[in-house]
């Protein structure tokens, strides 16, 4: 499963990205205090607004596909929602009330809110006030200890996953009342008030949970946390039945179910896995290959330790290395490049093209500056290359 | 008026921070139980080495491992017990070895690997063997299973 | 001694990819700071338990890992009074010029020779399989480095006592 795309958008790490609704623009920020939006001409993006108004880090953007606005959350404790009035993008003020930097945020599905994860251990869910015209938030805290990490809307428009550094991933209930309608009852519980707990999950050997999804039918929840482990979980009434997958490789910091089976998950590894699910197996997941065929099969190993060792003996055998220092010249001219396509670590995949649980397409950026559009093919691996624009199964 | 506020540690009174102790599952085994467990799980690894069941040895005593605090005796009796085992497998075997283990007492081995690793010169330990073994666990079981040595806190 | 070094620097180079799995992490204490949390110490759930790798009792290696920083101290072998103090005036060198080498530490860690700072920022900016093979150049070259110094000082003071003695020598 190649790459459709590559395209190398900055010299600097994208720290988050989002597509627009008909996925002609793509609003990132690049580890700094404003957001880009980027149009596609011809075969590249090319930068056609700026959006300033944070003054500190930008660590997440979203934008909604129906009502066309942008939610962005920096480490400066605010968030701004942007509307597109006469061309021109214009903030507006959202009060959060946390004490300390937002780290992620997400439109819900019917995108009349939106949640804000905080290092003052909190979650803000911000609804819309018309009286002020101003968006107000309400909190949730217990029982959360320590920065919250990663968010996800549940499709009903009121559960909220969350995955914070205490090790744990939670799912809330976000109910507001001004805003919703009393939820039908989910597998998650039902007769759900504001702040309720519908579950915690960790996996065994711990490590902070990067980041949280909800199925497509909103029945499972996965979670990829910082023990190199994807774990999804099937919540009933007994016992919820837990499945971990483990990873021989890095930890995965990003996840994006595709179909109700299949999961795209990428971090520190630089390349997309993808993970299905075989109810034959009674439902139990595993790792079936990358979406990168570029890289080694042998990923999974530690980096050919003996082999770069050795020339490193090389090297000094041959050089002089009287007076050069140990901190001097230290260019070998080999392997600068990694044989994956995304050259450091991947900070975001999001689904591209198709429907909720049938998407055909993710994208991903990553650290080293480059936006890729991945196809899918949900089954099995090693399908064939979709056209630009889409996949027919 | 008590003058020493300004000494009084604030930070230590704080009641969201996390502490050590909550950041992992306790062990449910009461301290006696896990040190007579220690203790019986040696004896039977002396048998099985006797009958030069490398793998069964490993498996048996990476098998509950103890963790936490308050168990330190039976982590110093498991250790011993895991470099014998370690110290008279042959090099040539230990790839087969490690290959044969459960992904879960792969990485207790590797926790137990850098245990070895900081205290040189303790006992009978070392430093090349571990480090042979520490080769061969990475190539099976990936930089993965050294990830999870750093973030399990359940330390052995 | 040289087929321990394989093995060592192995070990070195595994952990050491695994540590550097760094992200942007805002402190939990100040607001609208952004600290390394390996120095501050404070939040102990964003700290990862430390991994020591050692050869032997004098040569040794210790990784101090947390969610946006890692702390790589180095105890150099030193087997005796010459090398020690060839060690000391060397890592002493490097130190006072921490800034140019980015990611070195201006104090070493306690009970260590010299220690290394790696931030978010860092693995940000530069390629990460490339500071690996950096610190593992350096852990080769220094051995090398002590021991070439050592042996120059050696000759070098022979040179000076034979044309000292041999003014005697009439």
């Amino acid at each position: 499963m190649p790459a459709s795309e590559i395209y190398t958008i900055a010299q600097a790490p994208v720290t988050c990205h989002a597509f627009n609704a008909d996925r002609s623009q793509v609003a990132v920020s690049l580890n700094s205090t404003d957001v880009q939006i980027l149009t596609k001409k011809g075969k590249d993006w090319v930068a056609t607004d700026v959006l300033k108004e944070h003054d500190k880090t930008i660590t997440s953007i979203d934008w909604a596909p129906n009502s066309n606005r942008i939610v962005t959350s920096s480490q400066d404790r605010n968030a701004y929602v942007w509307q597109l009035t006469d061309g021109v993008w214009k903030p507006t003020l959202v009060l959060l009330r946390i004490n300390r930097a937002a780290t992620f945020v997400r439109w819900s599905p019917n995108e009349d809110k939106f949640a804000v994860a905080s290092g003052a251990r909190a979650i803000a869910i911000c609804s819309f006030d018309p009286e002020n015209n101003w968006w107000v938030s309400k909190l949730l805290k217990k029982p959360i200890r320590s920065t919250v990490l990663s968010l996800d809307w549940h499709p009903n428009n009121v559960l909220l996953a969350a995955g914070s550094a205490d090790m744990k991933a939670r799912v809330f209930s976000a109910y507001i009342k001004e805003v919703d309608e009393r939820p039908a009852p989910t597998v998650w519980g039902s007769k759900l008030p504001f702040n309720t707990i519908c579950g915690e999950y960790s996996s065994p050997s711990g490590g902070w949970v990067h980041s949280v999804g909800f199925s497509p039918s909103g029945d499972a929840l996965a979670f990829t946390s910082h023990d190199s482990s994807l774990t999804i979980v099937y919540p009933s009434d007994s016992t919820p039945t837990t499945h971990s997958v483990r990873l021989p490789s890095l930890p995965l910091v990003t996840l994006a179910w595709t179909t109700e089976s299949t999961i795209v998950a990428a971090g520190h590894d630089c390349q997309p896995l993808l993970f299905t699910s075989s109810p034959s197996s009674n439902n139990s997941w595993s790792l079936t290959g990358s979406l990168d065929s570029s890289a080694p099969k042998t990923a999974a190993k530690a980096s050919p330790v003996g082999r770069l060792n050795n020339a490193a003996f090389q090297t000094f055998k041959n050089a002089d290395s009287r007076g050069a220092g140990a901190g001097g010249a230290g260019g070998k001219g080999e392997e600068t490049e990694l044989a994956t396509v995304h050259q450091n670590t991947i900070t975001s995949v999001r689904a591209y093209s198709g429907g909720v649980g049938e998407v055909g397409e993710v994208s991903t950026t990553g650290v080293d500056g480059k936006l890729v559009i991945w196809s899918v093919d949900s089954g099995s691996v090693g399908g064939l290359v979709g056209k630009l624009g889409g996949m027919r199964m | 008026m008590d003058v020493n506020f300004r000494k009084i540690d604030i930070d230590a009174y704080d009641e969201d921070v996390l502490h050590e102790s909550e950041l992992y599952e306790a062990d449910p085994r009461d301290p006696s139980q896990v040190l007579s467990e220690a203790k019986a799980k040696s004896a039977s690894v002396r048998s099985l080495l006797s009958k030069n069941d490398i793998s069964g040895a490993l498996s048996a005593v990476l098998e509950s491992a103890p963790y936490g605090p308050n168990v330190e005796e039976a982590k110093i009796v498991t250790l011993q017990t895991l470099l014998t085992i370690i110290n008279t497998t042959k090099s040539t075997e230990i790839s087969g070895v490690v290959k044969s283990l459960p992904q879960d007492d792969q990485d207790t081995l590797m926790k137990y690997l850098y245990k070895g690793m900081a205290m040189p010169g303790w006992g009978d330990i070392s430093g090349s063997v571990l480090l042979g073994w520490h080769e061969k666990l990475t190539e099976v079981a990936g930089t993965g299973c050294i990830v999870r040595t750093m973030t399990d806190r359940r330390t052995v | 001694m040289s087929n321990v070094l394989r093995p060592y620097l192995a070990a070195v180079r595994s952990t050491l990819t695994a540590a550097l799995t760094l992200e942007n992490f805002p402190s939990q204490l100040v607001e609208r700071h952004n600290k390394p949390e390996v120095e501050c110490g404070t939040s102990k759930e964003v700290l990862l338990n430390p991994l020591m790798i050692s050869r032997n009792e004098n040569e040794r290696v210790l990784i101090e890992p947390s969610v946006n920083s890692i702390r790589l101290s180095i105890k150099i072998k030193q087997a005796d009074e010459i090398e020690r103090i060839l060690c000391h005036k060397f890592t002493r060198f490097m130190m006072q010029r921490a800034e140019s080498f980015i990611v070195l530490r201006r104090k070493p860690v306690k009970g260590y020779d010299i220690s290394f700072l790696i931030t978010n920022t860092h693995t940000e900016t530069m390629l990460k399989h490339k500071i690996v093979d950096f610190i593992i150049q350096f852990m080769e070259e220094v051995d090398k480095e002590i021991s070439e110094m050592k042996l120059s000082l050696n000759s070098r003071a022979r040179i000076v006592a034979e044309s000292y003695l041999t003014a005697f020598n009439t």
